[in-house]
């Protein structure tokens, strides 16, 4: 149960914002309340007081009429009723050494003896005192001449019917706190729901995308200007999902159809050798062929695979330095004898010195089919120049040939799988469709870039490692 | 002395087993894992090639049973995985196997590791070595035919010298590649193809008797004329 409610005040905004606002009106209105109160209630008690000191001069004005000595001594009774007045005010006349010349407590209540505050005492000669019944009381302590004779005049009086007044008014504070709260929590919890009426439009536009309706949009028109970011967030990621899904299903399609052609060769050619008897030298041919075709298969599945695996960052990297310059002369080498047939000469450029931080055999692999490229698509009989340089941080090493020149549109699709700038060449030599997109798979894994650049008719394929 | 395939697929077993004997090796073909671990234990294998997905007890329960087992823990195994994950080639590394390959994989690649792992221990290089009228010598780097001296390339030698140190046997453009250019992939065959046919400019070309050959989808072996099938 209180899990349930934890985790209920966790998930629903309308609950939380309700609950803050509720607390907030509870709080104003029980600030407002008690500040009210205080203030009444001091307005009282500072009446009741200036009433005390009144009392305490009406004494004072009864001693001072001549015969008032000798009516306290002969008549106390008749004193007693003229004095008191009320029946909560208590009058005790002193003389200077203590002795009690006249008592008046009907109530036989005990209140303590303030200090005597001459002639005319102001508000602050005031104590407080407790009557037994636990009701607040006041007292104050002035001097009076009685025949001559100076006294001590204690005037108290106990405001019980005041204390239930205030009792009685703090409650009613109270309640119209709590009334407030429950009506706020109420209209809180009602405005809420309609203020997060746009989340639900939202939310049911949201349900309505499928992987074949990611075209459609949230509707911006009408929402209100908090939730904007938010729609304008979830379209973009719509866009996203959109170009990779079309991506990805557009890869299916072209994976599925450079499949298809040696699969169809295999099949086709085996089912019209096997159609008729032949020579031992035509099966040879037959198998041999076979194998070509399924040694490209198998090249293109495990090429397959690496982007699979590096797109979900699964290759493990052995990160070492490489002697830049010397990478590219292996790579050279590997290629030397296709370029030779060619006529193609490698120029390798650099400083010997410079190292890069890769893995060796990804390196390798990145500039085996780069040089792989430029090996096939360079003009007979140019230069293929392979340099390593340093920018800043970052190296570079860069591959670059003379050739047909690439179109600029078709530059930014290089890297992708499968893209061919000329669909024609597409079976040209073994080549998979691939190798340029596992080049760049190979650059995200080491955190740098692949980049072509087009100059007239010089192509240049550029891997740049940022420093370690 | 034979060696142990112990695989389910019913065609990869039966090529296997057919590709393996006509390479020279004694077949013993096992098509669960429990008849392989019962045949390694009462038989004289020299070698295991093992699948690892098989059914019942899988690859890797009979290679643990092989290592365990004091009579077969000796063996050399090489594993066979379809799946290349990293997870797979250490665990089975991890278990004691000696080597792996990832399907698909070049039947020649094949023998060549088998040959590799049945030969292990101090291989002696030959400082001389003699095919037909080419004689090589690996320390001078030298190159005769016929006593006409061959000047070659660094890289011409080292094809050349990996080519003539498995004399007889075909070895695939990728282990090509591996050993020569430790080029570690499967990279364009037409490198491999140009690389060779450079090597046959200088080797063959000006003598009658060719003595690198092709074998068509397979790869290449250096041998002499006389020596190859009649």
């Amino acid at each position: 149960m209180t899990a349930f409610t934890m985790a209920g005040w966790r998930q629903s905004l309308a609950l939380r914002v309700s609950a803050m606002f509720t607390l907030v009106v509870v709080l104003a209105a029980a600030g407002l309340g008690s500040y009210l109160y205080h203030a009444f209630a001091g307005e009282i008690e500072r009446r009741d007081d200036i009433q005390l000191l009144g009392k305490l001069r009406q004494v004072q004005m009864l001693l001072g009429r001549p015969g008032a000595a000798e009516l306290l001594r002969a008549q106390p009774d008749y004193f007693r009723d003229t004095m008191s007045g009320q029946e909560n005010s208590l009058v005790r006349i002193l003389a200077p050494d203590g002795t009690p010349l006249a008592d008046i407590n009907a109530l036989h209540e005990t209140y303590p003896l303030p200090p005597v505050a001459g002639v005319v005492p102001t508000l602050d000669a005031i104590r407080s005192w407790t009557t037994s019944t636990g009701a607040p009381g006041r007292v104050v302590a002035g001097s009076a001449r009685l025949d001559n004779r100076q006294v001590h005049i204690v005037v108290a009086r106990a405001y019980a019917e005041r204390s239930a007044m205030f009792a009685g008014y703090r409650r009613q504070i109270a309640g119209a706190a709590l009334v407030s709260a429950l009506a706020a929590a109420l209209l809180a919890a009602l405005l809420l729901r309609r203020g997060l009426r746009p989340l639900h439009g939202v939310a049911e536009h949201a349900a309505l995308v499928r992987p074949g309706t990611l075209a459609q949009r949230l509707e911006v028109k009408g929402a209100p200007s908090e939730l904007l970011p938010l729609i304008h967030a979830l379209n973009d990621m719509l866009a996203r999902l959109q170009e990779g899904y079309a991506r990805l299903s557009g890869f299916s399609a072209d994976l599925a159809h450079e499949f298809r052609t040696p699969v169809a060769n295999l099949l086709g050619q085996s089912q019209v050798m096997l159609a008729q008897p032949r020579s031992t030298g035509e099966y040879e041919d037959l198998i041999a062929s076979n194998i070509e075709e399924l040694e490209r298969l198998a090249r293109m599945i495990e090429s397959m695979l690496f982007l699979a695996r590096a797109g979900q960052d699964e290759v493990v990297l052995v990160r070492q330095p490489l002697q830049a310059l010397g990478e590219l002369g292996k790579v050279a080498g590997f290629f030397e004898g296709m370029a030779e047939e060619r006529g193609l000469v490698f120029a390798c450029t650099g400083d010997a010195a410079l190292t890069v931080a890769a893995d060796a055999a990804l390196l390798r692999r990145a500039l085996a089919n780069l040089v792989s490229n430029a090996v096939r698509h360079a003009d007979t009989g140019s230069t293929i120049a392979l340099a390593a340089g340093r920018r800043g941080d970052s190296v570079e090493l860069s591959v670059s040939n003379h050739g047909a020149p690439v179109a600029s549109p078709h530059l930014a699709h290089l890297f992708e799988r499968f893209y061919r700038a000329d669909p024609a060449r597409s079976d040209a030599e073994g080549s998979t469709g691939l190798g340029l997109a596992i080049v760049g798979a190979i650059m995200d894994l080491h955190g740098g870039r692949a980049s072509v650049h087009v100059e007239g008719t010089r192509i240049t394929f550029t891997l740049v490692f940022p420093a370690a | 002395m034979s060696i142990l395939v112990i695989e389910d697929e019913p065609k990869t077993g039966d090529y296997l087993q057919r590709g393996l004997a006509e390479s020279g090796f004694g077949v013993r073909l096992a098509r669960n894992g429990r008849d392989g671990l019962h045949i390694a234990r009462e038989e004289a294998i020299e070698l295991v090639v093992l699948d690892v997905m098989l059914p019942r007890m899988d690859g890797w329960e009979v290679l643990a049973a092989l290592r365990a087992d004091p009579a077969t823990a000796q063996i050399p195994v090489l594993f066979l995985t379809a799946r290349d994950e990293v997870q797979d080639r250490v665990r089975g590394l991890e278990l004691g196997a000696d080597d792996y390959l990832v399907k698909p994989f070049a039947f020649v690649e094949l023998v060549a590791r088998i040959r590799t792992l049945l030969r292990r221990g101090p291989v002696r290089e030959e400082a001389q070595i003699c095919i037909g009228d080419m004689e090589i010598d690996v320390l001078m780097r030298r190159v005769r035919r016929g006593g006409t001296p061959i000047v070659l390339t660094a890289q011409e030698f080292a094809l050349l010298h990996l080519l003539a140190r498995r004399q007889g046997q075909v070895l695939s453009r990728a282990l090509i590649a591996s050993q020569v250019w430790d080029m570690n992939f499967d990279s364009d065959t037409n490198v491999i193809d140009a690389a060779v046919r450079r090597l046959r400019r200088k080797i063959d070309d000006p003598f009658p008797d060719k003595l690198i050959h092709t074998r068509r989808g397979m790869g290449y072996v250096c041998e002499a004329v006389s020596a190859a099938a009649p």
